[in-house]
């Protein structure tokens, strides 16, 4: 890695967000992403039905949606909301931080140094785990035992962080000395949570309450989160930066660590529906990339009515949009696994299933997962759903797309019916002992129960 | 009299395609030919909104349709509506009411917001969007320069609650809460904080938003 090429680059796009054209955000709403994206989804015959695979094994469809996604990156690149200014990237910018991309990246150390890889569509080479309840809120007092039930499940390569609902008894207030009070407690309690668990080394997902930057700057820094974290920076849809965000990139940069930036288009937006997701999709990864010079790159594309990531139609776009980066690009890339149901129920087991796998066959390199319940439900996630997903996702490592379509489609059958319904299941507190952190007997025996079907139906085993 | 059950369809077309001129020259020769405003409104541009709004809660179509036909209606409202209801007396107010929305200081997430102010616009409601990041201070000094009947708030992020509940205190602080309708809505928002956050009601999606905006100023 160049380092100091890519510090360049990262200056570069700073430099961007200062001298590129003034614009307005309805126009970049409408005119530069809606309009371009209709476009694009038109010019590149982008389209698919009910009765096509949830998984497509096309590879030239696949290269299409990544070139139409390319098309979108430079032909529109990122809005930056404090300068309202256009940033811009050329082709040949673009190639070059592609190959500065390394193929692979450990995460953690010691014991818990995970190696993670840059995959293609059919691929055998291990995927990475990442599990945790990310963007969930969770009171303080329940915070380390939340976050050590995870960090205990061994298949987790890394851990993510949950949200903090208060510090210190106050609330957290974004931008304020709050927001750096409580980004320096997560990162204590959290760093004792793994301590905890017999696993000081694992990789934790960074600074989780760092609404602007304060919480980031606060916490990674000299007895907080490491440089061998995951921290995090991210675009707001469609395609815009704010500076809170390149701040994070710069400390990120400035202390060498690790970071997983991301991008949710929104389904139904002004990307429109699954073609347009899928092309949006591409260009987000490569614009969080080019924008950031992040490690992995991440996305949770959102239904705008359902605030899932895992409705059908963004299962067969998520799943297009991976294969034509990984048949194109090294880009480490993970998908955010967000179901509308719960903890709980056994639906979960289903509707995060269904985006793993279809995920996993289509060149992901690590699988995020769970923020169950769509992720805006007080301790609604819990360690076994992730637990599941972990599984399903070594269990198909190797298999290829055609094998694994039935497979996803039949476990989109089992959910797809029911999203929309608040099917949110039970909170954590309820559904695991508090004092061993292991689930209880009846949630435990959903999992078993999904567990078994996907032995008996398509000889999946999952230990 | 004006045969509505044509003239709406066709108008709801014109909105749906942005075609700005279509809509207003409908609008000035229906009431040409003898209709009066209110009865445009009514019988025309209120049942086309509400099924643009529809069609957007089921996507059959997307949001950018939905700002085109909102934006188109504006349009129509600006060159023919308003005017003719002010040359017959009227205030050229026609709106259910009239609600200042924006997503509090600290978050920059606008599309749920902006879903919200369409939705509403859809349903016949006027809206002034403040936009995303905006301080207590500015949401209420807007608040009552618009004179507006509801404040609705919008936030993402458990961060900036307390941003929203700075509002909900200075209304009660300068003895103005009465003034206002207070809905709050996002990711962020549940049930149970709607009390803290010195709030009427909290809108679970953009429809709901609506119907509770209805509600509050008594239009169900």
């Amino acid at each position: 890695m160049n380092q100091s090429q890519e510090y360049t680059i990262l200056l570069n796009s700073l430099d961007k967000a200062e001298q590129g054209p003034v614009l307005n955000d309805k126009d970049w709403d409408l005119k530069y992403i809606s309009q371009t994206v209709s476009g694009l989804v038109k010019k590149y015959d982008i389209s698919w039905n009910q009765d096509d695979p949830i998984v497509p094994w096309d590879d030239e469809f696949a290269d299409r949606v990544f070139a139409a996604g390319v098309e979108l990156a430079l032909e529109t690149g990122v809005f930056c909301l404090d300068t309202k200014r256009q940033m811009q990237w050329s082709r040949d910018e673009l190639d070059l931080i592609l190959s500065l991309t390394p193929k692979q990246v450990t995460t953690g150390a010691g014991e818990e140094a995970v190696k993670v890889f840059a995959r293609r569509p059919d691929d055998d080479t291990r995927v990475a785990i990442f599990g945790g309840p990310w963007g969930v809120a969770v009171p303080e007092e329940l915070y380390p035992s939340y976050i050590e039930s995870y960090a205990r499940e061994p298949i987790f390569d890394m851990v993510e962080n949950a949200t903090l609902l208060s510090t210190y008894g106050r609330m957290i207030r974004a931008g304020s000395p709050w927001e750096a009070v409580a980004g320096w407690q997560e990162a204590q309690m959290a760093l004792e949570a793994v301590r905890r668990a017999g696993r000081p080394d694992v990789a934790l997902g960074s600074t989780e309450i760092s609404t602007t930057e304060v919480g980031e700057l606060a916490a990674t820094t000299y007895g907080g989160y490491r440089p061998t974290d995951v921290h995090h920076a991210a675009f707001i849809s469609e395609q815009k930066v704010s500076y809170e965000n390149l701040t994070k990139a710069v400390h990120i940069a400035h202390t060498q660590s690790l970071s997983e930036v991301y991008f949710n288009p929104m389904y139904g937006g002004y990307v429109g529906a699954g073609p347009g997701v899928a092309i949006a999709i591409v260009s987000g990864m490569l614009l969080v990339k080019v924008c950031f010079m992040g490690t992995f790159c991440n996305t949770g594309p959102t239904h705008v009515h359902l605030d899932c990531s895992t409705h059908p139609d963004l299962v067969t776009a998520t799943s297009l949009a991976f294969q034509g980066l990984a048949r194109n690009t090294n880009l480490l890339t993970s998908p955010f696994i967000r179901p509308t149901t719960g903890p709980g129920t056994r639906e979960i087991f289903y509707e995060s299933g269904a985006l793993t796998m279809a995920t996993v066959v289509s060149g992901a390199s690590l699988i995020d997962c769970v923020q169950s319940a769509t992720g805006n439900k007080q301790l609604h996630a819990s360690p076994l759903e992730a637990r599941f997903c972990g599984e399903l996702a070594h269990a198909v490592e190797g298999m290829t797309r055609k094998e694994a379509d039935p497979i996803v489609s039949w476990l989109v059958e089992k959910y797809k019916h029911i999203q929309g319904e608040g099917l949110i299941g039970q909170p954590f507190t309820e559904i695991y002992d508090l004092e061993t952190l292991h689930p209880t007997k009846e949630w435990y025996r959903e999992y078993e129960i999904v567990c078994k079907e996907m032995e008996t139906e398509f000889g999946i085993e999952l230990t | 009299m004006s045969n509505w059950e044509v003239l709406q369809p066709q108008f709801t077309k014109y909105i749906l395609a942005g075609d700005e001129d279509a809509a207003v020259s409908m609008a000035r020769e229906t009431l040409d030919a003898g209709a009066t405003p209110v009865e445009f409104f009514e019988n025309c541009i209120a049942p086309s909104l509400q099924h643009v709004g529809s069609r957007f809660e089921t996507l059959d179509i997307f949001l950018p349709e939905m700002v085109t036909a909102a934006d188109t209606v504006d349009k129509v409202n600006a060159e023919v509506i308003n005017p003719a209801v002010n040359e017959a007396g009227g205030d050229g107010d026609m709106s259910l009411g009239k609600v200042i929305l924006a997503t509090v200081q600290g978050d920059l997430h606008d599309i749920g917001k902006n879903m919200v102010g369409l939705m509403l616009k859809v349903n016949g409601f006027d809206v002034v969007d403040l936009g995303t990041n905006v301080s207590p201070s500015d949401i209420i000094a807007r608040a009552e320069q618009e004179n507006v009947d509801v404040i609705g708030m919008s936030a993402l992020l458990t961060t900036c609650l307390p941003y929203m509940k700075d509002v909900g205190d200075m209304l009660v602080g300068k003895g103005i809460r009465e003034k206002y309708s207070v809905i709050i809505g996002g990711a962020a928002t549940t049930p149970d904080i709607t009390e803290e956050m010195s709030a009427n009601v909290r809108g679970d999606n953009a429809a709901d938003g609506v119907a509770k905006c209805k509600m509050l100023l008594g239009k169900l």
